[in-house]
């Protein structure tokens, strides 16, 4: 579920949790690695994946939020 | 519960483009200013990740005459950006204003120019004039947040303001939550200036399973408007639908930044304007009709397709800088990850759902008309551009009525703030009940049904009293297990009050337009040209009346 953190890139620095403005991180305590208390609120706007000081997090994107898209070599239309 | 008090001149609800210009300009001519931010200023609203296009006026560029430049502007699908119904001495000073906030932004680090000049592109027809100013806004939120705090304005993350107080018919201040702690926190503000933004989630998301499946933010609930509604002021056209067309599924905003052409299975492009990817016009299908693309799924001719091939390589160059300033790295990423390239994958592009207008009432002055209380961005006419230019009337205007302004009396309010205190108590102690995510879900449910795509007397009628029914229930048995939740409460409470307006208003609006489609009134009444609906609280009662705009 988004965002994924990498705990062996991260250092519990939580700035992922200070500004995310959906507040996903919330009740994570100081000093661990942040857990993502409401995955369904995310909002996928890649602030913690940018403010991570180590870039740790990636947004592993729901499946019913996939891209959807035409590959012309397999289309048959 | 602690509470807390913060004393200031000026109060701005939202930390997004509209209150930190806001905010800024105010402390700037010397008010003692507050900007409240429910979730954290790096990365709310609209703003956050970055935009590319700013609407302005720009005498060098677009002549002397900004009456021709308005009628430009003024052509319906341009009407995408800003919300209809706008007042066309608002709409001139805002255009008249522009530049100044462009010139300002630059010089405070938000690079509006592209290699060195005006670059206008996109939401215009081939042959029209531009509009609007591409511009690199990626960084814009860092910049205004320091600017900000060079002003001396103090922003106040993590609180959410949710009600406004009133002493007779003065505004005082407002009442909001922290969203961490145990803490009440009480406002005493001789101005406040509100810039809350959409409604992204009274209607069900595109995946209605996936509430996140939104291109706007899920924490933009319309607080602004409900507290003003509530406080007295004048809400227009709730009842006129919105829906923005972009990616299927993957949610977003910025479908003017493709350089592409949107085609059928066969490769046909479905709208006139472009058959090749052109990057000062984009295809403005969307912008005319977004709907057509749910109208051409509904008839089997989907899947329709944004189709980037043959895009030239300094095009695509192009597209992928304004991309990544519109605030779509995610998307970028994404993309990167899964191997997919515009170059050579048609994307599948859908229209969204509903997000209504309703702005709050505002004068050429960022006023509404409750002394004391403004307006500006999303929540009072539309756009980045409008957002900026607003924010900073609303900011000047308010900061001069605060200095002549009496103090304010702080002690007649705590009869309404033990009220409320007792409100919050009741849904945070609550053993069992519904929580915000069931009451939000069977709001959106009814909204769909009754106030969707079609609407009829009987439907809306019926609509409005089942809300009404449900509003009695949740009254008392709606529960929050924890403060984050006690603040998805009450914005769902917001919701709730936003969405009987979109029904009364709906209901009187006796006619078809745009995406307000009536069957029992078909047709588009020409009387009702030029008007809005108005929608007032008085003696407790929502009162609507028709208004010229």
């Amino acid at each position: 579920m988004p965002p994924v953190i990498d705990r062996e890139k991260c250092t519990a620095c939580g700035a992922c949790a200070e500004f995310c403005p959906e507040d996903v991180f919330f009740g994570s305590a100081n000093g661990s690695v942040p857990q993502v208390t409401y995955p369904e609120f995310c909002a996928h706007c890649s602030c913690c994946v940018y403010v991570c000081p180590t870039k740790a997090i990636r947004l592993r994107i729901p499946f019913p939020m996939q891209l959807l898209y035409k590959d012309p070599e397999e289309a048959v239309i | 519960m602690e509470e807390k008090r913060i004393q200031t001149d000026v109060l701005c609800v939202g930390a997004g483009i509209a209150g930190l210009m806001a905010g800024i300009r105010a402390a700037e001519r010397g008010a003692r200013v507050v900007i409240a931010e429910k979730g954290h200023a790096l990365h709310s609203g609209r703003g956050r990740g970055g935009n590319d296009h700013f609407w302005c006026y720009i005498p060098e560029v677009h002549g002397r005459d900004v009456n021709l430049f308005m009628k430009e502007s003024l052509k319906t699908p341009k009407l995408k950006t800003m919300q209809s119904g706008t007042a066309l001495n608002v709409l001139r000073t805002f255009l008249e204003k522009s530049f100044d906030i462009v010139k300002l932004w630059d010089q405070w680090g938000i690079p509006m120019k592209y290699q060195g000049r005006w670059e206008f592109a996109g939401h215009s027809f081939p042959g029209d004039v531009l509009t609007h100013l591409k511009y690199g806004g990626r960084d814009q939120k860092k910049v205004l947040i320091k600017k900000a705090a060079e002003q001396g304005a103090e922003i106040v993350n993590r609180v959410m303001v949710f009600d406004l107080l009133r002493d007779k018919d003065r505004i005082i201040g407002a009442i909001g939550i922290d969203t961490r702690e145990d803490v009440l926190v009480v406002f005493e503000s001789k101005a406040v200036i509100l810039g809350t933004g959409c409604l992204d989630r009274l209607y069900p998301a595109p995946v209605p399973g996936w509430m996140a499946s939104i291109p706007g933010n899920l924490t933009l609930t319309g607080d602004g408007r409900a507290m003003a509604y509530r406080s007295g002021a004048e809400i227009v056209s709730p009842e006129m639908p919105k829906r923005h067309v972009g990616p299927r599924y993957f949610s977003r905003f910025g479908q003017a930044t493709w350089v592409g052409v949107l085609r059928d299975p066969y490769d046909k492009p479905i709208g006139p304007y472009v058959t090749r990817p052109n990057r000062l016009y984009g295809d403005m299908t969307p912008e005319v009709r977004g709907v057509f693309l749910q109208e051409l799924m509904n008839m089997g001719r989907g899947p329709i397709y944004m189709d980037c091939r043959g895009i030239s390589k300094e095009d695509y160059e192009y597209m992928m800088h304004w991309m990544w300033h519109e605030g779509n790295a995610p998307l970028l990423d994404y993309m990167k990850e899964e191997d997919i390239d515009f170059r050579k994958h048609p994307i599948e592009f859908q229209a969204y759902h509903i997000i209504p207008e309703g702005k709050i009432g505002i004068n050429e002055r960022a006023e509404t008309c409750i002394p004391g209380l403004y307006a500006a961005g999303d929540e009072s006419m539309g756009g980045i551009g409008c957002a900026a230019t607003y924010g900073w009337i609303a900011g000047q205007n308010a900061a001069d009525y605060a200095q002549d302004s009496p103090p304010v009396d702080g002690g007649g309010i705590q009869p309404e703030i033990d009220k409320k205190r007792q409100m919050i108590q009741g849904i945070s102690t609550r053993k069992e009940g519904a929580d915000w995510k069931e009451v939000n879900i069977a709001l959106q449910q009814l909204m769909q049904d009754y106030a969707g795509m079609v609407r009829s007397e009987t439907m809306l009628t019926a609509g409005l009293s089942y809300l009404r029914r449900m509003r009695k229930k949740v009254d008392q048995s709606l529960i929050a297990r924890n403060r984050w939740e006690l603040t998805r409460c009450l914005e769902t409470l917001n919701l709730m009050d936003l969405g009987e307006l979109v029904f009364i208003s709906a209901d009187k609006r006796k006619e078809s337009r745009a995406l307000h489609s009536r069957t029992d009134y078909p047709l588009t009444d020409p009387v009702m040209d030029g008007k809005e609906m108005v929608i007032r609280r008085k003696n407790g009662e929502p009162v609507v009346m028709v208004k010229p705009s």
